[in-house]
């Protein structure tokens, strides 16, 4: 098989300024629609654990959906959700200062963010020394067990967000050396602020749903 | 604003995605390949199966077992994981959190690149062939085992034990095969090619969800080790916490499957968004493209659910919680909630992209358009929507609230007007047409045959009333082997004999084909057929005896399945045959398609089309005088087209 | 249609299609229903078995032109359409073949007309069965005269059933890992390892499980209904035939799934009379070691959840507690 693909590998292809401009714009659009497409993923991700919650809550079998209100620890929960929140609204607003044209103070804003989340991981992944009760000795337990692995998933995946794409805006500004990349039409600068967009769109759906989850498994 | 700063910049490196001169990959054996993947995976298997041990060791072990559920969780998990990073999948991403961005595509040469980490997607396209075809060979011969079985209904072949395994891991291999069996292989093989694109949207993702999916086979494949599970492939609940840790195997099977089909329908739905040609309008969008998006949204967003019901399980067998659990505060209605509300949009990616190839093959040998193009791809769409409202009706005689039947009695049927639209399509376009029969589309007409059986059994067991006779016995079993192997099993081979010499440069022998064709046909049918009268005699599914007066159907069914195995085998030897063998060469366009794909040179260059096409017109202008033009394959898009591009590039500026 | 096909042989193939298929379909419609369907399974020993079969038989009488029709297009286009035939004129395109408004619409039409039906009739069919014999959970809102009544006495112990009187007649069915116990509360709780019912009467079947799930499959009696630990799934039929039945476990349940299936009988009422007297009375020492009757038993230490805690824990309250309040009213 090997030497008809060879042939066909020694074709190269210079590309014509058109085509570099469409597959620029379809590059864009696909982190455009992949960003969302990722939020409708995580939504039934977690829709199934929402789920799980209300459904072992109105069948309470046994009556062991939540015997004397039993609640995971409180302090925890709010430390992790305000780690999270803060990690989410520092994309959020960092994006409003890099559309304004500040770099530094963009990045500064993702490195919070990034420490934020690494400690709301690690308190995340902590807390389940102190959880006051067997995993299964009742359904609040296990769901809030599951509750927090797939916790430990978002925060993970917005800490990695986030370092990535600061990681690279480095890289990119010492490449670009002194070239403004929040508004260069470089592809590379392009493509960045399209990750941006994305990214900021991610955290904003992780605020929210960040904010349905602690209310569901701390206050409810 | 400063839009003109480039011109003092000295020259940044261009990204990734302009960067298409291929870079040659080492080729030499110390780089990353499978070896390295099977080390890397053998090598996390050990650390993960010591860990588990380690932190979980004051675990009870699982009864008679002398396994730690916790070990084999953490064992299978680092194999995956090591697996991952011996081929180079995770290269990548831990490159990324230093701020690096990929360099472009490697291309790698030779017959090693099939062993590698390949972001080529007819590469991997390529993989995925051989990938099913492993999963479909091993789920076929467990089939096998399980007619051997019931040949006779008082003398057994195999203990209870080792016959409730097989027919296991035979539902859960051949499910996890079909909902890859025409995305991975011909999806990600044809849909560049279809839309006129040069490459995917996310190459890694592409080849991610191929290795993971192979690494699902280990997975799965690892529960026999464990002493298999017998819950089947739905692993309804009390008997799954019951389960020795073979259970784990298949919790995390699905767990890791889910995470392969979730990354295969994310790309393939972001490419046929935004990779599409200039002028491929949505209405000029090829109906097996229209199948594949449709079945790219259900598996993104249906697989989430599932790994969530895996990840529940999970925690149930080592974190010892209770989800599933009614004693203590669980319930078991929750995974067969969790698991239908997955399973039965699953069931329609295991039939959608059979009817985009039924659909993509017959105007081809018609010589006529595609009747009512527009029906079809609406069909495909009103199917995917419907199929999220339908899953409790596996679930019509396990006691849920009763108010819901009559709904999801609604819901259910009506998800096959949509259907009936493929029949439609597919009925109007032979309307006196000259039609050629050659091998595919034989296997198009059988897949009408047998979907027709398949579909009109369903409206039967839709109907509560009746529900009561054939739930859970041979009925449904035959039901469901008529839509998935008579429809998408027959589609997928239909689709393999007509695209092949695209892919290979090699065409398919007719004759063997031919004897490939009419032995899998009759012997499915003789199969399969009789499994409806069984059922409704009264036999349940997955017993190993059975009623004495049902003996002469079920050896006449075993027979038959025994040929329909060995016609399998012709495939094979025409495989052989026709690649290996005594190749002969196939001209670029041998059924003389109008499809985009095919007009490319054969074989297809690495970046599929020399210049990016510009569509006039949808690929389904058969016999039509004055017919315009597919496509302008010349210069590139003309410039209005790119004056628009220009302009949509940054909006908000 | 294109009309430029001018071939003799190759038209007015729509409308032979036509005839041949409205004959065939009629003959195949009443041969199925005079010969095939009064034997289609599972018989008429039951009231829901009458009714299911009947369904069944509708739903094959309109399946059976939709089947033929497309086969018979299928025939066609094998046989007439074919590029081997020699006056078979060339395959026509264009706009006309790539579409026809009415007949896009008038199968639309068609087929959501036939859905709609079946949707519609199977539902007329499951409330006027009373369920259809299938399991409709612990609190049913389809149900015969009286099978509410009887239920709650039944489980208070103040249930009577005696022959001739059209009482419902509750009967628990306790399905764990591979078998079948029946348990009659009207009689004073006993268990028998046999499911013997009386004719001509209205059985509330009450289906539950000690481990897995499992599914009661009384098949000649047209009933199913998953056996679920913990829950009580009650299920309606009335028997009608005297004779032997079979009962299977439908839903796998582990190994020896495929061993778990005894056979049942339906005795003349006085009969059946006799028998569970006699058995309360032989039983009656056995009984009293039962635990008290209930729709559905906590499992022990050894059931499906059977050591689950890490301590060791066993249940930490009272069944009467828990079930209290999901017993029908």
């Amino acid at each position: 098989m090997s030497d008809a693909f060879k042939a066909a590998d020694k074709i190269r292809i210079s590309d014509t300024p058109e085509e570099r401009e469409f597959e620029l714009r379809a590059h864009i659009g696909a982190i455009w629609s992949g960003g969302r497409l990722f939020i409708g993923m995580y939504t039934f991700l977690l829709a199934s654990l929402v789920f799980s919650y209300f459904y072992l809550r109105s069948s309470n079998n046994g009556i062991l959906w939540r015997p004397n209100h039993v609640t995971a620890p409180t302090a925890y929960g709010w430390t992790i959700y305000t780690l999270t929140l803060l990690a989410a609204s520092m994309a959020i607003f960092g994006q409003a200062r890099l559309r304004r044209g500040n770099v530094s103070e963009w990045q500064a804003a993702i490195w919070v963010g990034v420490v934020a989340a690494l400690f709301a991981l690690f308190m995340q992944i902590w807390e389940f020394t102190a959880v006051p009760f067997y995993p299964g000795s009742s359904g609040y337990a296990s769901t809030f067990i599951g509750y927090s692995v797939m916790n430990i998933l978002t925060i993970f995946i917005v800490a990695y967000w986030l370092e990535t794409t600061v990681a690279r805006s480095h890289w990119l500004v010492k490449e670009f050396r002194g070239v403004e990349i929040q508004f260069s039409k470089h592809p590379s600068a392009q493509s960045f602020r399209a990750n941006v967009a994305s990214m900021t769109y991610f955290m904003g759906f992780v605020a929210l749903s960040s904010t349905l989850l602690f209310a569901m498994f701390y206050l409810l | 604003m400063t839009t003109s700063v480039e011109a003092g910049v000295e020259a940044p490196k261009p990204p990734a995605f302009i960067d298409i001169k291929p870079r040659r990959g080492q080729n030499g054996w110390l780089s990353q390949h499978v070896g390295t993947a099977a080390l890397g995976g053998f090598l996390g298997y050990i650390l993960g199966h010591w860990l588990g041990n380690f932190i979980g060791s004051s675990y009870p072990y699982i009864a008679n077992s002398g396994q730690n559920s916790l070990a084999v969780l953490l064992a299978l998990l680092f194999m995956v994981v090591g697996w991952l990073l011996g081929i180079g999948a995770l290269n990548h991403p831990i490159a990324k959190i230093l701020g690096r961005e990929a360099k472009g595509e490697v291309e790698y040469t030779g017959w090693t690149r099939y062993f590698r980490y390949n972001l080529d997607h007819k590469v991997v396209g390529i993989q995925y062939v051989v990938g099913v075809l492993i999963f479909f060979f091993t789920g076929g011969l467990l089939a096998m085992a399980i007619r051997t079985e019931l040949l006779n209904p008082t003398v057994h072949v195999f203990s209870a034990d080792t016959y409730i395994k097989i027919v296991s891991e035979h539902g859960t291999i051949m499910m996890m095969m079909a909902s890859s069996v025409v995305v991975g292989p011909l999806g990600n093989y044809f849909v560049p090619l279809m839309i006129g694109s040069r490459r995917m949207a996310f190459p890694r993702i592409e080849a991610f969800s191929l290795w993971t999916f192979i690494a699902g086979y280990f997975v799965i494949f690892s529960a026999l080790a464990y002493g298999g599970f017998p819950t089947g492939w739905t692993g309804y609940a009390p008997l799954q916490t019951q389960a020795g840790p073979g259970m784990v195997s298949y919790l995390f099977g699905f767990a890791v499957i889910s995470v392969g089909m979730m990354t295969a329908g994310f790309n393939l739905a972001v490419t046929i968004i935004n990779y599409r040609a200039p002028g491929m309008t949505w209405s000029r969008v090829p109906v097996f493209v229209w199948s594949i998006i449709a079945t790219a949204a259900l598996l993104t967003l249906a697989s989430p659910v599932l790994t969530a019901a895996g990840l529940f399980g999970l925690l149930d067998k080592t974190a010892q919680t209770s989800f599933y659990v009614t004693e203590h505060g669980g319930s078991s209605y929750l995974w067969q909630n969790l698991f239908w509300f997955f399973g039965h949009p699953e069931v329609y990616i295991m039939a959608l992209p059979g009817f985009g190839i039924v659909g993509e093959i017959i105007p081809v040998f018609t010589r006529k358009p595609l009747f009512a193009y527009r029906i079809a791809a609406a069909g495909m769409i009103g199917v995917a929507l419907l199929s999220f409202f339908v899953w409790q009706h596996h679930l019509f005689q396990s006691g849920i609230d009763p108010d819901m039947r009559p709904l999801f009695m609604l819901t259910t049927e009506l998800i096959s007007i949509p259907t009936g639209f493929i029949f439609l399509v597919g009925m109007g376009t032979l309307y006196r047409a000259k039609i050629r029969y050659e091998v595919p589309m034989l296997f198009c007409m059988a897949v009408y045959f047998n979907f027709l059986i398949g579909g009109i059994s369903g409206v039967f067991l839709s109907d509560v009333p009746v529900n009561v006779t054939v739930h859970g016995g041979f009925f449904v079993l035959s039901h469901f082997h008529y839509t998935i192997m008579g429809g998408l099993i027959f589609a997928f081979f239909g689709g393999l004999y007509f695209w092949l010499p695209k892919m290979t440069g090699r065409t398919m022998n007719k004759k063997l084909g031919l004897w490939h064709f009419w032995t899998m046909f009759g012997f499915f049918n003789l199969t399969f057929f009789p499994m409806f009268i069984i059922g409704l005699l009264g036999q349940p599914r997955r017993v190993f005896s059975y009623a004495r007066n049902l003996q002469t159907l079920n050896e006449f069914s075993s027979i038959a399945a025994f040929f329909l195995g060995a016609s399998f085998l012709i495939f094979v030897a025409n495989l052989m045959w026709s690649q290996f063998i005594a190749p002969e060469k196939a001209p670029a366009n041998p059924w003389d398609s109008l499809g985009l794909e095919w007009q490319t040179a054969t074989p297809i260059p690495h970046y599929n089309f020399e210049r990016i096409p510009v569509i006039m017109t949808d690929p389904y202008h058969y016999s039509e005088v004055g017919a315009p033009a597919l496509a302008d394959f010349g210069n590139g898009p003309p410039v209005h087209a790119s004056s628009a591009v220009a302009a949509a590039i940054e909006p908000e500026q | 249609m294109s009309s430029t096909n001018t071939n003799p042989s190759q038209e007015h193939h729509l409308r032979r299609i036509v005839v041949i298929w409205v004959a065939l379909s009629v003959v195949c419609d009443l041969l199925y229903w005079i010969f095939i369907g009064p034997h289609v399974p599972p018989g008429r020993m039951t009231s829901t078995a009458t009714a299911n079969q009947f369904d069944f038989n509708v739903l094959m009488v309109i399946a059976l032109p939709v089947m033929i029709g497309v086969w018979e297009w299928l025939a066609f286009a094998a046989l007439m359409w074919n590029s081997k035939r020699a006056d078979m004129p060339e395959s026509v395109g264009g706009p006309a073949a790539a579409g026809n408004r009415r007949t896009e619409v008038s199968w639309i039409v068609v087929t959501t007309v036939v859905v709609l039906f079946l949707a519609v009739y199977g539902t007329i069919e499951l409330y006027s069965g009373a369920g259809s014999g299938s399991g409709e959970g612990p609190n049913p809102i389809l149900q015969p005269a009286g099978a509410m009544k009887a239920e709650t006495a039944a489980l208070s112990g103040s249930g009577s059933w005696a022959p001739y009187t059209n009482a419902v007649l509750p009967v628990q069915v306790i399905a764990q890992q591979w078998k079948f116990t029946y348990r009659y509360p009207t009689f004073g709780g006993f268990e028998s390892p046999y499911l013997i019912l009386p004719v001509n009467t209205e059985i509330a079947f009450n289906v539950t499980s000690l481990d897995v799930i499992h599914s009661f499959w009384a098949y000649q009696l047209e009933v199913k209904a998953d056996a679920n630990p913990l829950q009580n799934n009650v299920a309606f039929t009335k028997t009608g035939q005297l004779g032997t039945f079979e009962v299977r476990c439908s839903e796998l349940c582990g190994i020896w799934h495929g061993a778990m299936f005894n056979k049942g009988k339906v005795l003349s009422e006085s009969a059946f009379m006799a028998w569970a007297t006699s058995t309360e009375s032989k039983n009656a020492a056995n009984t009293k070691l039962l635990p008290p009757f209930a729709w559905s038993y906590v499992p022990d230490a050894n059931g499906a959840a059977g050591g689950f805690y890490p301590d060791g824990n066993v249940t930490p309250y009272s069944p009467v507690e828990i079930y209290g309040s999901k017993q029908p009213s």
